[in-house]
């Protein structure tokens, strides 16, 4: 739940979301579930002449296991609590496992 | 033999029975035994010998021609096999319906009397009774009787109204036709086809035209069909009545028709009572529906409904709990039937408009136009305005039909199913509401929550977006209600159970026993569940622990390869320990328990003291942990000097001192100091003259050890008494100054010490005493720091980067005597002399800068840099 725990905190954020067939998009962050679904708004094409079908798309729902790299704006994100957060999940996850 | 020379011998008694599924190869298979399975023979009727060919001696009174007198419209009436057709495959179709759901013996009774009627029939005419003129068998009857039904879905199924019943009906009209076949009893299929295709053409023209009066028998099969399915219905005496025959017809061998067919197939979710049917049939928008028809089905409507308006709930009520199994009859009674898309025809007030829909429509209809003689007697004018009237009402409900196909698809409980499943899936992806805040949900939830907390007021609520959902859901409806439990048993209630059905089965998914997988038995493969918490594994790789740590390649010569003394990754695992614990004592603290008001609240100080007991407990672990006291060995550095060589241990040291007490963070300091020299951050950052330029990795270090560790520090420095200030600096005199005051680090140590002495100075602190033995001590450091003031100033004048030496020198020469002072001066004259000259040459702000920090030194003993130019 790390993820998504961390993701929600992201939202109305603007991130750049690398898909893995190559295409980044960049737009605020609506939405994000615990598959690491994303649904962006205000959507713009890292490479537009590329991609020009995507040219009129306003927002996108992105299916999680699509995704490649989120690329985060780093000033949104405490990295002491993070990594204090991702502790706690091992920690979390150590104990299930056990 | 048999009467009338009937052969009944060719009886087939291998032929499939009317409660036998229909086989047409089953009188073939019985040929094959005989040898010949179609001889022309046997299927030859042998009229064709009978027929006198030789003029045309009745063709007028066959075809109507040859007289100049107008050619009258070929009727219909000659059409007996089509009709009879008709009606044996409706017939054939309830039969095969009916047989196979309720094989009931009455039941069949009349059906079995179908077949002989038109044998019986047939001996009525004068056809000579012999038995070549019997066409024996043609191959093709039984495809001919075929029962089609089966093959198409009936809509009735879906609470739709059948198109394919106002056919049905039709045929029924003519039904003297059933006991009078003509001779010819074989068509071919194209035959057949044009029979149809005419049928449905010359319907509404037909129902116009008065309909000879029904025989008696078609009343007795009637009779029978009432009797066979039980309804409780006053079998209606034989009413000769022209209107009556649709009446009788329609209502009867329908609606019962179709109870059958939703007892057929009971899980399709069908709301449609019996005789919602002929109603929806009748107003039935058909392409061909012209106003002439209008008025013979009108009269047909009325009658009909108002003959049962008692048997009207009997037969709904068990439909429907055939429908719904889940639904008592008594439940369904109290709801009233809420949902119910057509309601059943238990409001005698509206006889004539028994369903919903017709009720639009018809309801102005009987005012307009009740019989075809107004309609005859309308202007052209009006007449167009009705037909336009009429095609719109047939528009609109042909709209409505579309839109009510799918009506009552679901029951209420279906929905309520849905929705519980749907919210069960939000709380547990989301957690219990209830749990928000709570350790649990913390530590599954942590990064978001804490954050959300910490930068506060964004949001209302950190579980704002899908919790107040399913609040919204679960709590609020379950109170605004809570008070009308008791007497509301209405669909209110279903939110309520919904609720309590909610809150079990996030119990019951806590209470989960932890198997993940499902085995089903006989079958090959397992099943893994998943949730948004634990999803479904993609490897699931067993770790024994003999391949623990010991057998992975990499980590086997890394052992033997000690990292300042400690290999780097035990200094790593001691790190992450001293975090557990300090994330453990951030836990511990968020749990203080009020301290207790007054001394009598036995239990409020009793959980004070345990909670201190286990706050002293995890402080005891925390310090164990940093290895503060471990004994360094010679040559080795010191674990907690290792500890602070890696990132994660310098960002620790903020927290370290929060939970530390001001001994232990005494202590902390004093073992910095005393391995001021032995820090990475000084001995691997000395300056020199030449080349300052450190590599990017120690200049984050630095970068990092001034932020978290020494700011740490200042501020704890900054609450220090004298005594331990000189003390400090006693310490740094016993190590290497030369190597402490040539790194930035070590520079800025040394400032932090001289300026809380001087800040205490100014505060009039500290006793005489401890004044005289820092007098002492700062002479000796100065003494010994002499020799290494000119160069510890980073790289060139050019460079800029001196800011904090000219910090140092300012926090010296501000406690020296005026003999150090002098001494002070003349030790980086040369530098002052450098800045100010490169000052002259640099842009104005820029200038102003160098000049500044060198006046922080220059103000310190008295003198400026304006004097210098």
């Amino acid at each position: 739940m790390l993820f998504f725990s961390f993701f929600k905190t992201l939202i109305d954020h603007e991130v750049t979301v690398e898909l893995k067939n190559d295409i980044q998009i960049r737009g605020t962050l609506k939405s994000v579930d615990q598959y690491l679904n994303i649904k962006l708004d205000d959507i713009s094409v890292v490479e537009e002449l590329k991609y020009p079908h995507l040219s009129a798309v306003k927002n996108v729902f992105i299916r999680g296991s699509v995704v490649r790299y989120v690329h985060l704006p780093a000033n949104a994100v405490d990295i002491p609590l993070l990594e204090d957060a991702t502790r706690r999940e091992a920690s979390n996850n150590a104990g299930k496992a056990k | 033999m048999s009467f009338f020379g009937f052969d009944t011998s060719r009886h087939n008694p291998t032929a499939a029975g009317f409660s036998q599924a229909h086989n047409p190869f089953a009188g073939l298979s019985n040929n094959d035994n005989e040898g010949d399975a179609l001889e022309f023979e046997e299927t030859y009727d042998g009229l064709g010998d009978q027929l006198d060919e030789t003029d045309d001696a009745f063709n007028d009174d066959t075809f109507g021609g040859g007289d100049s007198s107008a050619p009258a419209p070929v009727g219909k009436d000659f059409d007996f096999f089509g009709q009879t057709a008709k009606v044996a495959n409706v017939i054939e179709e309830e039969h095969v319906l009916f047989s196979r759901q309720q094989p009931a013996p009455r039941a069949t009774q009349p059906v079995a009397q179908a077949p002989p009627q038109p044998s019986a029939a047939t001996s009525s005419y004068n056809y000579a009774p012999q038995p070549s003129y019997k066409p024996a068998r043609s191959g093709y009857e039984k495809y001919k009787e075929e029962p089609v039904g089966e093959l198409q879905v009936d809509a009735a199924l879906w609470g739709v109204a059948p198109k394919k019943h106002a056919a049905p009906a039709a045929p029924a009209q003519p039904a003297p036709a059933t006991s009078a076949p003509p001779g010819r009893k074989m068509m071919s299929l194209e035959e057949i086809e044009a029979q149809m295709r005419a049928q449905a053409q010359k319907k509404p023209a037909q129902a116009a035209a008065p309909s000879p009066a029904p025989p008696p028998q078609v009343q007795q099969q009637q009779m029978h069909y009432d009797q066979g399915y039980h309804l409780q219905q006053p079998v209606q005496p034989v009413q000769p009545m022209q209107p009556q025959v649709l009446p009788q017809v329609l209502p009867q061998v329908l609606p019962q028709v179709l109870p059958q067919i939703s007892h057929a197939q009971v899980k399709e979710p069908s709301y449609h009572p019996g005789h919602g049917h002929p109603v929806t049939i009748l107003q039935r928008p058909q392409s061909k529906h012209t106003p002439p028809a209008q008025p013979a089905v009108q009269p047909a409507l009325q009658p009909v409904v108002q003959q049962r308006p008692q048997p009207a709930a009997a037969p709904i009520q068990p439909t429907q709990i055939l429908q719904n199994p889940n639904r008592l009859s008594g439940d369904a009674a109290k709801l009233g039937i809420p949902s119910h898309p057509t309601p059943p025809m238990m409001q005698p007030a509206q006889p004539a408009h028994p369903t919903h829909r017709s009720q639009g429509s018809f309801s102005r209809q009987p005012h307009m136009i009740t019989h075809p003689s107004q309609l005859a007697q309308l202007s052209d004018e009006e007449k167009a305005a009705y037909l336009e009237q009429e095609a719109k009402r047939a528009k609109r409900n042909h709209k409505i039909f579309l839109m009510s196909r799918d009506n009552g698809l679901m029951t209420p409980q279906d929905k309520n199913f849905i929705t519980r499943i749907q919210l069960q899936q939000l709380v547990s992806a989301t957690g219990n509401p209830n749990e928000h805040g709570t350790d649990e949900s913390l530590s599954e939830d942590f990064y978001y929550q804490v954050l959300t907390q910490i930068q506060g007021g964004q949001r209302q609520h950190p579980s704002q977006p899908l919790n107040n959902f399913a609040q919204t859901y679960l709590f609020q409806t379950g109170s605004r209600q809570g008070g009308m439990r008791r007497h509301n048993r209405g669909p209110e209630n279903h939110m309520q159970r919904m609720e309590q059905q909610v809150q079990r089965a996030v119990e019951a998914a806590k209470n989960k026993p932890k198997n993940k997988q499902l085995v089903i038995e006989g079958s090959l493969g397992k099943i893994s569940f998943s949730n948004a918490k634990t999803p479904k594994p993609l490897l699931n790789i067993k770790r024994t622990e003999s391949t623990g740590e010991v057998n992975r390649p990499g980590s086997a010569h890394r052992v033997t390869q000690p990292v300042n003394g400690t290999d780097k990754k035990s200094a790593l695992r001691s790190i992450e320990k001293v975090y557990t614990i300090l994330m453990n004592m951030e836990d511990h603290d968020r749990t203080m328990p009020p301290p207790p008001a007054n001394e009598s609240d036995a239990e409020a100080v009793q959980n004070f003291i345990a909670w201190s007991n286990e706050a002293q407990l995890l402080n005891t672990k925390l310090w164990e942990a940093l290895r503060i006291h471990d004994q360094t060995h010679h040559g080795n550095v010191h674990p907690f000097i290792s500890f602070l060589s890696y990132g994660k241990g310098k960002k620790a040291m903020q927290r370290i001192f929060r939970h530390t007490t001001q001994e232990q963070r005494t202590t902390v300091l004093t073992l910095i100091v005393v391995n001021l020299d032995n820090l990475d951050v000084v001995r691997g950052a000395q300056v020199t003259n030449g080349d300052t330029r450190l590599d990017a990795a120690m200049r984050e270090n630095v970068e990092l050890f001034s932020v978290a560790v020494m700011s740490t520090l200042f501020n704890f420095m900054n609450e220090l008494e004298l005594d331990l200030v000189a003390g400090v600096l006693g310490i740094v005199c016993t190590r290497n100054v030369d190597v402490i005051a040539r790194s930035r680090i070590g520079a800025s140590m040394l400032t932090m010490i001289l300026s809380r002495a001087e800040i205490i100075k100014h505060s009039q602190g500290g006793s005489e005493q401890s004044w005289r033995s820092w007098e002492i001590t700062y002479t000796q450091f100065f003494n010994l720091l002499e020799p290494t003031l000119p160069h510890i100033f980073p790289g060139t004048v050019n460079t800029g980067e001196d800011i904090y030496v000219w910090q140092l020198l300012a926090a010296i020469g501000i406690g020296a005597s005026p003999d150090q002072q002098q001494r002070l001066v003349l030790a980086v004259k040369d530098r002052v002399m450098d800045t100010v000259a490169l000052a002259k040459t640099l842009p104005p702000d820029m200038a102003a800068q160098r000049l500044q920090n060198v006046n922080l030194f220059m103000r310190s003993i008295g003198l400026d840099v304006e004097l210098l130019q």
